[in-house]
């Protein structure tokens, strides 16, 4: 289905979606990042990029699996998967929202993450094309994304000026713009052919890219153990902040955090983890197979671009550009990857 | 004016002597306004040295590592590393020295002078110039910066784009060093905690309010530990792992280890971390930003160590990265301390 | 029937003075608050900030720092550097916004049972009306 929306008629399709929990975009100093909307009036969607990618939202930081507390007959535990009640995301950006698609993967196959699919099964997205691109190290179209792509979205907008274009690419996008169904009105040829216009030039204005990424896969198997990685990580402080910021990155940690020790009461929580951190992969006998940062950036651009091409046929990253902008000292995954492609020739 | 010419020469020449092991410095990023650090080990590398107003790193953050690499070593290079430091960076120096971290011996500094200015604040530049990509910025003659974007030069003031910090510089030449390069200028700071009065003009409930909505947006990447040079522990009170775990560390010992903080970024873990990182940076943080600049979600840190100094400061009259050999903060004490605030 | 608020107050007492002294005012049968939970320290200068902010992240509504007057040290100088350090958290713990009542410390020697009950019984009458802390509590 496709419908055009006029950018003042957002709040009022927003209210009529009053059953669902709406998360968008909202401003917070300088930085843009998704929050839980509670008046329609105050959604913008003039942003370049979120600090966090909406991944947050479907796989918070902080998940809370079950309860546990003592009583007279021993150890009560209770389950404590999410609420069901349906989520609409405004303004996912398309590498966001493939992002997404990804981590689908890895927690699905032979066992369904309740927590993470009670809420993904809820949650709708609504993308937004990139016009200009969110970011000066936007490198999507490298990594087999583009500005205007629909994996994993519900609706895809496409911003016309004063008024949006919508294509609605699921059920459950069908049911969210039937809610609005007056707001909307049917698109004249000349706003399709704006658009596939405005979709050419998006591709155009990114000017970033990783060429011939399909080599790289194949070229990582035979640097292993090439002192190559020791030059390229000599100025990473192993922070952790582009392993948090990346929109693909799924890794968690599971602690039992005790509220009190007598009577027994606590919860056992996931949060996410960083391989990146010097503890990541910290054994209890001291033994540490990743000591050092030049095996952990080796880990990470191994398991985004070799073991999950192995895993899941699919680059484990849709060119945000968020580790390069952030990066304290400017460690450029483009970069590392075009040495990675000419590493010994 | 610091000529780059200088920096380059200097860099090459203890290369080409073999004085240093290798110098840290800055380099161009093609792909950015910031500088990248740069390991120069080669003298012919050295021309990749800049010195411009993005250079804005604490770069005494990777002696830190050095001195980790070496310990690993059998028979470690003896020999020092060159480090190019700017005034804020030097005292950074200094409190490694004083608190026998590094010695002296271990290091060779190239002191650069910010003069009258100093460097660039990345996200003002941005606001001032509205969306035009900066190719480079240089000094300019008349304390401005001036700046080469894709549509032509702009000459800006120095103070309109400045670091927060550097408006309020104690210390614009390097208090201590091998070589300096440039002037050392007289800087005028005549209320070096200005920055403060906002919030500490504000009534403690609001403060609370404050702290509350900036700490909640944490996500306990901690940037702002990694990039400080001061902390420099193997084992972080924060981080539920035991370093010091070998293999004869008995399942016992494992066991008693104190879990201080839980892993997860609810508000008052949050808020207990920042505040044993900032009160262990008591007497000896010294301001250089970097927390701050590197902070994914702005959260204004310097604002939590900045008041420690300041009660450093009046309190105690001690100042962080100003005299190798005097004692840290809290390892010292004076029989006039105050203590109206005992009972 | 509500109950009435009490606050739960963490005492860290260094072993020579004031854990003597509020040894002292127990054994003269002194009435004071039962809200008190004291921890023995070798030493007030033993008193890390860790301690202290571990007290209210666990849910601690007031804490109390008690050591031996200057110059009377059983280490010499181990108050001295607890009074520099103690007042650096206390100044921290204001700037954060925690009420200023909910954090004390005090010189109590091992001859001051009185001095002890009377420091507890103050401070539990002034951070009743504050109500239980918030703050930096875990929930």
């Amino acid at each position: 289905m496709e419908k055009i929306l006029e950018k003042k008629s957002l709040p009022k399709w927003l209210r009529k979606l009053s059953s669902y929990k709406i998360y968008a975009p909202a401003k917070e100093g300088e930085l843009w990042n998704f929050k839980l909307i509670d008046n329609p009036e105050s959604v913008q969607l003039d942003f370049s990029q979120t600090a966090l990618s909406p991944k947050k939202i479907i796989f918070p930081q902080r998940e809370v699996l079950l309860e546990f507390n003592s009583n007279e007959d021993g150890v009560e535990v209770r389950e404590t998967l999410p609420d069901e009640k349906p989520s609409v995301i405004f303004g996912v950006r398309p590498c966001d929202a493939r992002a997404i698609i990804l981590t689908d993967k890895v927690f699905s196959g032979d066992f369904e993450d309740p927590y993470y699919w009670r809420r993904r099964k809820s949650t709708a997205l609504i993308g937004l094309a990139c016009t200009p691109p969110p970011s000066l190290n936007c490198f999507c179209l490298s990594v087999e994304g583009s500005p205007h792509s629909k994996d994993g979205l519900d609706i895809l907008m496409t911003d016309l000026g004063d008024r949006y274009f919508l294509e609605s690419l699921t059920e459950k996008g069908n049911e969210l713009i039937k809610a609005g169904k007056e707001l909307f009105q049917e698109p004249k040829v000349a706003d399709k052919k704006d658009v596939e216009k405005i979709w050419a030039e998006s591709e155009k204005k990114i000017k970033r890219q990783v060429k011939e990424l399909k080599k790289i896969p194949a070229k990582l198997k035979g640097m292993f153990e090439s002192p190559f990685w020791d030059e390229e990580s000599l100025s990473c402080i192993r922070c952790g902040i582009c392993t948090y910021l990346c929109p693909t990155c799924h890794c968690f940690d599971i602690n039992d955090e005790i509220l009190s020790s007598s009577p027994l009461k606590g919860e056992r929580v996931r949060n996410w983890d960083n391989c990146q951190f010097p503890d990541f992969t910290m054994h209890s006998s001291g033994h540490n197979p990743r000591p050092d940062r030049a095996s952990r950036l080796r880990q990470r651009i191994f398991h985004k671009f070799q073991y999950f091409v192995e895993r899941f046929e699919n680059y484990q990253c849709t060119g945000c550009g968020r580790c390069v902008s952030k990066c304290p000292v400017r460690i450029d995954i483009i970069e590392v990857l075009d040495k990675v492609r000419d590493y010994g020739s | 004016m610091v000529k780059v010419e200088e920096l380059k020469n200097e860099v090459k020449r203890i290369l080409k002597e073999g004085k240093v092991k290798y110098t840290i410095g800055y380099e161009r990023d093609t792909n950015g306004l910031l500088p990248k650090p740069a390991f120069i080990k080669k003298a012919e590398e050295a021309d990749k040295l800049i010195w411009d107003p993005t250079c804005v790193y604490n770069l005494t953050r990777f002696l830190v590592d050095e001195k980790r690499k070496k310990a690993k070593e059998k028979n470690p290079d003896q020999r020092p590393v060159g480090l190019v430091i700017k005034g804020c960076d030097s005292r950074a120096v200094v409190v490694l020295l004083q608190e026998k971290f590094i010695n002296r011996g271990d290091i060779y500094l190239i002191g650069v002078s910010c003069e009258n200015t100093g460097v660039v604040d990345e996200r003002k530049l941005q606001k001032k110039l509205k969306g035009k990509k900066v190719e480079k910025i240089e000094f300019g003659e008349k304390d401005n910066f001036i700046i080469i974007t894709s549509e032509g030069k702009v000459e800006i003031p120095a103070s309109e784009i400045l670091a927060e910090r550097c408006l309020e510089c104690k210390a614009n030449f390097p208090l201590i060093s091998d070589v300096l390069l440039g002037e050392k200028s007289k800087r005028k700071s005549d209320n070096p905690f200005k920055s403060l009065e906002k919030i500490e003009s504000l009534s403690a409930e609001e403060r609370w309010a404050f702290w509350k909505a900036e700490l909640d947006k944490c996500i306990r990447c901690y940037a702002c530990r990694s990039v400080c040079p001061m902390c420099y522990c193997d084992e972080c009170v924060v981080d539920t792992i035991n370093f010091a775990v070998t293999a004869d560390t008995t399942a016992e010992e494992k066991a008693q280890k104190i879990k201080w903080l839980e892993k997860s970024p609810a508000s008052s873990e949050n808020f207990v971390y920042h505040m044993v990182r900032a009160i262990h940076l008591a007497g000896r943080c010294i301001d250089c930003g970097e927390c701050e600049r590197v902070c994914p979600l702005d959260i204004p840190l310097r604002f939590l160590n900045k008041y420690l100094e300041k009660q450093a400061k009046e309190l105690f009259g001690y100042e962080p990265g100003s005299d190798p050999e005097q004692p840290s903060l809290v390892a010292c004490f004076k029989d006039e301390d105050p203590q109206d605030f005992i009972r | 029937m509500a109950e009435e608020f009490e606050p739960k107050i963490v005492a860290f007492l260094c072993k020579w003075c004031s854990s003597a002294g509020s040894d002292l005012a127990g054994v003269s049968r002194m009435e004071y608050p039962p809200n008190v939970v004291p921890i023995t320290v070798m030493c007030s200068g033993s008193v890390s900030p860790l301690y202290i902010f571990s007290a209210f992240n666990r849910g601690a509504d007031g804490v109390l720092v008690s050591g031996c007057h200057p110059g009377d040290c059983h280490y010499i100088k181990g108050n001295y550097y607890a009074r520099r350090r103690i007042a650096l958290v206390k100044k921290l713990l204001e700037y954060v916004g925690l009420e200023p009542e909910r954090f004390r410390m005090s010189w109590v020697s091992a001859a001051e049972g009185t001095k002890y009950t009377q420091i507890i019984k103050d401070f539990v009458k002034e951070i009743k009306p504050l109500g239980p802390q918030k703050k930096l509590r875990r929930d």
